[in-house]
Protein backbone atom coordinates (compact mmCIF):
# COMPACT_ATOMS: atom_id res chain seq x y z
CA UNK A 1 0.00 0.00 0.00
CA UNK A 2 2.75 2.19 0.57
CA UNK A 3 4.88 1.18 -2.04
CA UNK A 4 1.71 2.21 -4.64
CA UNK A 5 1.20 5.80 -2.64
CA UNK A 6 4.95 6.60 -3.27
CA UNK A 7 4.60 5.16 -7.29
CA UNK A 8 1.05 7.70 -7.19
CA UNK A 9 3.26 10.91 -5.35
CA UNK A 10 6.26 10.22 -7.86
CA UNK A 11 3.73 9.90 -10.76
CA UNK A 12 1.97 13.46 -9.55
CA UNK A 13 5.59 15.14 -9.50
CA UNK A 14 6.14 13.83 -13.31
CA UNK A 15 2.91 14.93 -14.33
CA UNK A 16 3.22 18.52 -13.07
CA UNK A 17 6.51 18.65 -14.30
CA UNK A 18 5.77 17.54 -17.69
CA UNK A 19 2.60 20.17 -17.79
CA UNK A 20 4.83 22.88 -17.00
CA UNK A 21 7.22 21.91 -19.85
CA UNK A 22 4.99 22.03 -22.37
CA UNK A 23 3.04 24.49 -20.91
CA UNK A 24 -0.18 22.88 -22.00
CA UNK A 25 -3.25 23.78 -20.32
CA UNK A 26 -4.14 20.22 -19.67
CA UNK A 27 -7.34 20.05 -17.15
CA UNK A 28 -7.87 17.91 -14.38
CA UNK A 29 -8.22 14.22 -13.73
CA UNK A 30 -8.62 12.98 -17.14
CA UNK A 31 -5.74 14.15 -17.95
CA UNK A 32 -3.69 12.73 -15.23
CA UNK A 33 -5.43 9.47 -15.94
CA UNK A 34 -4.85 9.64 -19.45
CA UNK A 35 -0.99 10.45 -18.78
CA UNK A 36 -0.87 7.85 -16.40
CA UNK A 37 -2.65 4.94 -18.31
CA UNK A 38 -5.38 4.46 -15.52
CA UNK A 39 -8.55 2.72 -17.10
CA UNK A 40 -11.53 2.50 -14.90
CA UNK A 41 -12.28 -0.78 -15.16
CA UNK A 42 -8.74 -1.77 -14.44
CA UNK A 43 -8.82 0.25 -10.98
CA UNK A 44 -12.27 -1.24 -10.28
CA UNK A 45 -10.36 -5.25 -10.60
CA UNK A 46 -7.64 -4.47 -8.70
CA UNK A 47 -9.93 -2.93 -6.02
CA UNK A 48 -12.13 -6.26 -6.11
CA UNK A 49 -8.69 -8.32 -6.47
CA UNK A 50 -7.70 -5.98 -3.29
CA UNK A 51 -10.84 -6.68 -1.81
CA UNK A 52 -10.86 -10.90 -2.24
CA UNK A 53 -7.27 -10.76 -1.68
CA UNK A 54 -8.32 -8.36 2.10
CA UNK A 55 -10.88 -11.25 2.81
CA UNK A 56 -9.08 -13.98 2.11
CA UNK A 57 -6.23 -12.36 4.07
CA UNK A 58 -8.78 -11.45 7.00
CA UNK A 59 -10.60 -15.09 6.92
CA UNK A 60 -7.65 -17.30 6.85
CA UNK A 61 -4.38 -15.12 8.07
CA UNK A 62 -5.09 -12.23 10.11
CA UNK A 63 -8.45 -13.55 12.34
CA UNK A 64 -6.51 -16.71 12.87
CA UNK A 65 -3.19 -14.48 14.14
CA UNK A 66 -5.58 -12.11 15.90
CA UNK A 67 -7.48 -14.89 17.76
CA UNK A 68 -3.84 -16.48 18.41
CA UNK A 69 -3.06 -13.29 19.70
CA UNK A 70 -5.99 -12.67 21.90
CA UNK A 71 -5.40 -16.16 23.37
CA UNK A 72 -2.13 -15.10 23.75
CA UNK A 73 -2.87 -12.17 25.55
CA UNK A 74 -5.68 -13.87 27.48
CA UNK A 75 -3.07 -16.84 28.86
CA UNK A 76 -0.41 -14.17 29.25
CA UNK A 77 -3.36 -11.70 31.61
CA UNK A 78 -4.80 -14.87 33.23
CA UNK A 79 -1.29 -15.86 33.67
CA UNK A 80 -0.63 -12.60 34.96
CA UNK A 81 -3.54 -12.97 36.77
CA UNK A 82 -2.66 -15.86 38.22
CA UNK A 83 0.58 -14.68 39.41
CA UNK A 84 -0.98 -11.87 40.77
CA UNK A 85 -3.54 -14.14 42.88
CA UNK A 86 -0.52 -16.76 43.78
CA UNK A 87 1.48 -13.08 44.85
CA UNK A 88 -2.19 -12.39 46.86
CA UNK A 89 -1.96 -15.57 48.12
CA UNK A 90 1.35 -15.97 48.82
CA UNK A 91 1.02 -12.60 51.31
CA UNK A 92 -2.09 -13.95 52.79
CA UNK A 93 -0.33 -17.07 53.43
CA UNK A 94 2.66 -15.46 55.12
CA UNK A 95 0.53 -13.05 56.70
CA UNK A 96 -1.68 -16.34 58.25
CA UNK A 97 1.90 -17.95 58.64
CA UNK A 98 2.91 -14.71 60.87
CA UNK A 99 -0.24 -14.88 62.45
CA UNK A 100 -0.65 -18.12 63.00
CA UNK A 101 3.37 -18.00 64.40
CA UNK A 102 2.66 -15.22 66.87
CA UNK A 103 -0.99 -16.65 67.90
CA UNK A 104 1.27 -20.76 68.27
CA UNK A 105 3.76 -17.90 70.20
CA UNK A 106 0.74 -16.52 72.59
CA UNK A 107 -0.05 -20.17 73.08
CA UNK A 108 3.00 -21.44 73.93
CA UNK A 109 3.53 -18.67 76.32
CA UNK A 110 0.12 -18.66 77.78
CA UNK A 111 0.90 -22.86 78.47
CA UNK A 112 4.17 -22.12 79.61
CA UNK A 113 2.45 -19.44 81.69
CA UNK A 114 -0.08 -21.75 83.08
CA UNK A 115 2.37 -24.73 83.43
CA UNK A 116 4.58 -22.54 85.74
CA UNK A 117 1.34 -21.49 87.42
CA UNK A 118 0.46 -25.17 87.96
CA UNK A 119 3.62 -26.21 89.05
CA UNK A 120 3.77 -23.18 91.65
CA UNK A 121 0.78 -24.43 93.10
CA UNK A 122 1.31 -27.88 92.98
CA UNK A 123 4.89 -26.59 94.71
CA UNK A 124 2.65 -24.80 97.57
CA UNK A 125 0.37 -27.75 97.59
CA UNK A 126 3.41 -30.03 98.36
CA UNK A 127 4.75 -27.54 101.00
CA UNK A 128 1.68 -27.16 102.35
CA UNK A 129 1.00 -30.93 102.86
CA UNK A 130 4.47 -31.58 103.63
CA UNK A 131 4.42 -28.69 106.64
CA UNK A 132 0.81 -30.14 108.11
CA UNK A 133 2.35 -34.10 107.97
CA UNK A 134 4.99 -32.54 109.43
CA UNK A 135 2.95 -30.49 111.88
CA UNK A 136 0.99 -33.84 112.23
CA UNK A 137 3.67 -35.66 113.37
CA UNK A 138 5.07 -33.50 115.34
CA UNK A 139 1.80 -33.25 117.34
CA UNK A 140 1.69 -37.20 117.80
CA UNK A 141 5.25 -37.16 118.84
CA UNK A 142 4.57 -34.99 121.52
CA UNK A 143 1.33 -36.77 122.52
CA UNK A 144 3.44 -40.20 122.79
CA UNK A 145 5.78 -38.53 124.44
CA UNK A 146 2.92 -36.81 127.36
CA UNK A 147 1.55 -40.08 127.51
CA UNK A 148 4.85 -42.05 128.25
CA UNK A 149 5.66 -39.52 130.63
CA UNK A 150 2.67 -39.66 132.45
CA UNK A 151 2.78 -43.48 132.41
CA UNK A 152 6.67 -43.43 133.53
CA UNK A 153 5.76 -40.64 136.63
CA UNK A 154 2.79 -42.67 137.46
CA UNK A 155 5.19 -46.02 137.27
CA UNK A 156 7.44 -43.95 139.35
CA UNK A 157 4.62 -42.94 141.68
CA UNK A 158 3.59 -46.45 141.94
CA UNK A 159 6.59 -47.90 142.91
CA UNK A 160 7.22 -45.10 145.50
CA UNK A 161 4.42 -45.69 147.24
CA UNK A 162 5.02 -49.37 147.14
CA UNK A 163 8.75 -49.05 148.76
CA UNK A 164 7.17 -46.65 150.80
CA UNK A 165 4.64 -48.86 152.01
CA UNK A 166 6.90 -51.83 152.24
CA UNK A 167 9.46 -49.69 154.00
CA UNK A 168 6.70 -48.69 156.54
CA UNK A 169 5.46 -51.99 157.14
CA UNK A 170 9.09 -53.00 158.03
CA UNK A 171 9.38 -50.16 160.36
CA UNK A 172 6.28 -51.05 162.09
CA UNK A 173 6.95 -54.02 162.00
CA UNK A 174 9.80 -53.82 163.97
CA UNK A 175 9.12 -50.62 165.90
CA UNK A 176 5.37 -51.39 167.45
CA UNK A 177 5.24 -52.95 170.69
CA UNK A 178 2.91 -55.34 172.09
CA UNK A 179 1.04 -52.41 174.65
CA UNK A 180 0.83 -50.24 171.21
CA UNK A 181 -0.74 -53.07 168.85
CA UNK A 182 -3.07 -53.95 171.77
CA UNK A 183 -4.26 -50.19 172.23
CA UNK A 184 -4.59 -50.02 168.65
CA UNK A 185 -6.72 -53.31 168.45
CA UNK A 186 -8.80 -51.87 170.71
CA UNK A 187 -9.57 -48.92 168.76
CA UNK A 188 -10.30 -51.00 165.67
CA UNK A 189 -12.39 -53.19 167.81
CA UNK A 190 -14.37 -50.27 168.82
CA UNK A 191 -14.49 -49.18 165.44
CA UNK A 192 -15.64 -52.52 164.21
CA UNK A 193 -18.75 -52.93 166.63
CA UNK A 194 -19.96 -49.53 165.53
CA UNK A 195 -20.30 -50.27 161.87
CA UNK B 1 -27.60 -88.22 135.83
CA UNK B 2 -28.96 -85.13 135.70
CA UNK B 3 -32.33 -85.97 138.24
CA UNK B 4 -29.87 -87.72 140.22
CA UNK B 5 -27.85 -84.89 141.02
CA UNK B 6 -31.14 -82.49 141.92
CA UNK B 7 -31.86 -85.35 143.95
CA UNK B 8 -29.43 -85.61 146.15
CA UNK B 9 -29.33 -81.46 146.14
CA UNK B 10 -32.60 -82.12 147.46
CA UNK B 11 -31.86 -84.76 149.95
CA UNK B 12 -29.10 -82.64 151.59
CA UNK B 13 -31.10 -79.77 152.09
CA UNK B 14 -33.77 -81.48 153.86
CA UNK B 15 -30.97 -82.88 156.03
CA UNK B 16 -29.25 -79.46 156.52
CA UNK B 17 -32.62 -78.41 157.83
CA UNK B 18 -32.87 -81.20 159.90
CA UNK B 19 -29.30 -80.37 161.62
CA UNK B 20 -30.11 -76.51 162.26
CA UNK B 21 -31.53 -76.14 165.87
CA UNK B 22 -32.95 -72.09 166.68
CA UNK B 23 -30.82 -71.29 163.41
CA UNK B 24 -27.43 -73.01 164.58
CA UNK B 25 -25.99 -76.21 163.29
CA UNK B 26 -26.46 -78.53 165.98
CA UNK B 27 -23.52 -81.46 166.51
CA UNK B 28 -26.08 -83.50 167.70
CA UNK B 29 -28.56 -83.58 164.98
CA UNK B 30 -25.39 -83.55 162.56
CA UNK B 31 -24.76 -86.75 164.32
CA UNK B 32 -28.21 -88.21 163.85
CA UNK B 33 -28.20 -87.04 160.09
CA UNK B 34 -24.78 -88.90 159.29
CA UNK B 35 -26.11 -92.19 161.03
CA UNK B 36 -29.63 -92.11 159.31
CA UNK B 37 -26.97 -91.52 155.64
CA UNK B 38 -24.66 -94.50 156.81
CA UNK B 39 -27.94 -97.02 158.23
CA UNK B 40 -30.19 -95.85 154.98
CA UNK B 41 -28.13 -95.46 152.20
CA UNK B 42 -29.75 -93.03 149.72
CA UNK B 43 -29.03 -93.70 145.97
CA UNK B 44 -26.09 -91.60 145.38
CA UNK B 45 -24.50 -91.15 148.65
CA UNK B 46 -21.29 -89.66 147.80
CA UNK B 47 -23.33 -86.72 146.09
CA UNK B 48 -25.73 -86.28 149.10
CA UNK B 49 -22.56 -85.81 151.81
CA UNK B 50 -20.60 -83.87 149.78
CA UNK B 51 -23.77 -81.39 149.39
CA UNK B 52 -24.59 -81.57 152.67
CA UNK B 53 -20.84 -81.06 154.16
CA UNK B 54 -20.97 -77.47 151.69
CA UNK B 55 -24.34 -76.56 153.30
CA UNK B 56 -22.99 -77.43 156.89
CA UNK B 57 -19.72 -75.78 156.31
CA UNK B 58 -21.45 -72.52 155.04
CA UNK B 59 -23.63 -72.09 158.15
CA UNK B 60 -20.87 -72.81 159.86
CA UNK B 61 -19.24 -69.69 158.61
CA UNK B 62 -21.87 -67.84 158.69
CA UNK B 63 -22.32 -68.14 162.24
CA UNK B 64 -18.64 -67.58 163.15
CA UNK B 65 -16.83 -64.60 162.95
CA UNK B 66 -12.96 -65.33 162.40
CA UNK B 67 -10.83 -62.38 164.38
CA UNK B 68 -7.62 -62.31 162.67
CA UNK B 69 -5.31 -59.87 164.34
CA UNK B 70 -1.71 -58.72 164.98
CA UNK B 71 -1.00 -58.31 168.75
CA UNK B 72 -3.56 -59.19 171.70
CA UNK B 73 -6.79 -59.67 171.94
CA UNK B 74 -8.90 -59.43 174.66
CA UNK B 75 -12.16 -62.12 175.35
CA UNK B 76 -13.87 -58.81 176.14
CA UNK B 77 -13.29 -57.47 172.27
CA UNK B 78 -14.14 -60.84 171.20
CA UNK B 79 -17.49 -60.99 172.98
CA UNK B 80 -18.08 -57.06 171.37
CA UNK B 81 -17.28 -57.97 167.86
CA UNK B 82 -19.78 -61.37 168.22
CA UNK B 83 -22.72 -59.32 169.83
CA UNK B 84 -21.94 -56.68 166.89
CA UNK B 85 -22.42 -59.30 163.98
CA UNK B 86 -24.83 -61.10 165.80
CA UNK B 87 -26.90 -57.52 165.99
CA UNK B 88 -26.16 -56.91 162.33
CA UNK B 89 -26.41 -60.39 160.78
CA UNK B 90 -29.52 -60.80 162.96
CA UNK B 91 -28.34 -64.62 164.19
CA UNK B 92 -26.28 -66.17 166.86
CA UNK B 93 -22.39 -65.57 165.95
CA UNK B 94 -19.78 -66.94 167.78
CA UNK B 95 -15.56 -64.90 167.45
CA UNK B 96 -13.24 -67.38 166.74
CA UNK B 97 -9.24 -65.35 167.29
CA UNK B 98 -6.92 -66.29 164.50
CA UNK B 99 -3.53 -64.74 164.54
CA UNK B 100 -2.33 -62.66 161.27
CA UNK B 101 0.76 -60.72 161.94
CA UNK B 102 0.97 -59.61 158.73
CA UNK B 103 -1.72 -57.03 159.40
CA UNK B 104 1.12 -55.08 161.82
CA UNK B 105 -1.85 -53.86 164.26
CA UNK B 106 -5.35 -53.96 164.04
CA UNK B 107 -8.59 -56.35 163.08
CA UNK B 108 -9.86 -58.15 160.24
CA UNK B 109 -12.85 -59.90 161.10
CA UNK B 110 -14.65 -62.46 158.33
CA UNK B 111 -18.26 -63.56 158.85
CA UNK B 112 -19.22 -65.30 155.48
CA UNK B 113 -17.98 -64.04 152.26
CA UNK B 114 -18.20 -60.72 154.51
CA UNK B 115 -14.98 -59.06 155.51
CA UNK B 116 -14.29 -55.98 158.11
CA UNK B 117 -11.13 -54.77 158.73
CA UNK B 118 -9.33 -51.94 160.52
CA UNK B 119 -5.60 -52.82 160.19
CA UNK B 120 -2.55 -50.75 159.82
CA UNK B 121 -1.75 -53.06 156.62
CA UNK B 122 -5.15 -52.18 155.13
CA UNK B 123 -4.37 -48.68 155.71
CA UNK B 124 -0.85 -48.80 153.96
CA UNK B 125 -2.83 -50.96 151.11
CA UNK B 126 -4.83 -48.41 151.05
CA UNK B 127 -2.91 -45.82 150.84
CA UNK B 128 -0.75 -47.50 148.25
CA UNK B 129 -4.05 -47.89 145.72
CA UNK B 130 -4.77 -43.86 146.56
CA UNK B 131 -0.95 -43.07 145.42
Amino acid sequence: MLSHMLILAQATGSAAEAAAAHGEASTGITTIFKNFGISWPFILAQIVNFCVVAFVLWKLAFKPVLATLDERNKKIASGLQYADDMKAKLEAVQQESVASSKRAQVEATRIIDEARKAAKEFLDKQAQESAAKAGEILAKAQQLIELEKKKMLAEARTETARLVVEITQRVLARELSDAERGRYNESAARELTNI
Amino acid sequence: MASHAKAAQQLARQLFKMSVVDGVVSAERVSGVLAYVEKHRPINPVMVLKAYQRLVAAELARAEAVVEHAGAVSEAMLGAIAAAMATRYGRRITATAKRGDALLAGLRVRVGDDVYESSIAGQLAALAQAV
